[in-house]
């Protein structure tokens, strides 16, 4: 299945003075815990080793956190980061008609270090363990295939 | 397969308020609502008539490296 990036706005700074936008490849994932759902975006992240969401996610999805299900993690920040993790099953779809949404079961994290982000993370475990993904950049668009 | 066109929220979202979160209709042209938390967000979205909307905040770029 075939995704476009997505484009944000994004300011300019002494680094990149002329960038006016940013295109990153976000997947649209419906993520479902029983009769609750929600429908937000997600990076698909290589170089993430878990999938990981914002807290508020979880709460919305009637995920209890803190729970037993803890897992420290470090990005850039140097103090260690919280996930608390619970299964969800998530659905991807390119809104295409003619092709079939992927629904699958994904042990995902929930933490309160992605609250600033906003935008949750498909990472290696449960994403790309399970998913052939390709990335074509240059054209703004990427493939998903089982 | 054919090639896709990129979805490009930049107008939509070219006003959001940062750190805040926001949902956008269905079809991604619009922010239905905006606030501080996320429940605040998909109540308002809810009540002006967005069922299912998708619910992000505007990233800062140096924010997605994890």
């Amino acid at each position: 299945m075939r995704f476009p990036y997505v484009v944000f706005p994004a300011k300019s700074d002494a680094a990149f003075p002329n960038r006016r936008l940013c295109a990153r490849p976000l997947i649209k994932v419906l993520l479902r815990k029983g009769p609750r759902s929600l429908l937000t975006y997600a990076i698909v992240d290589s170089g993430a080793d878990q999938c990981i969401f914002p807290a508020s996610l979880a709460t919305h999805l009637g995920i209890t956190i803190p729970n037993p299900n803890t897992y420290v993690f470090s990005g850039t920040q140097d103090s260690p980061q919280i996930a608390y993790f619970d299964t969800v099953t998530a659905t991807l779809w390119n809104w295409n008609p003619a092709e079939a949404a992927i629904t699958f079961e994904l042990y995902a994290g929930f933490c309160q270090t992605l609250e600033h982000v906003g935008l949750g993370l498909l990472g290696q475990d449960g994403f790309f363990s399970r998913f052939t993904v390709n990335f074509d950049s240059r054209n703004l668009q990427f493939d998903v295939s089982a | 397969m054919a090639t896709v066109t990129p979805i490009d929220l930049t107008e939509v979202l070219k006003n959001a308020p940062a750190g805040e979160w926001i949902a956008l209709s269905h079809d991604e042209g619009r922010i239905v609502a905006t606030g501080k938390t996320l429940d605040d967000v998909l109540k308002a979205a809810t009540e002006a008539g967005e069922e299912q909307p998708i619910v992000l905040k505007v990233p800062p770029v140096s924010a997605l490296i994890l």
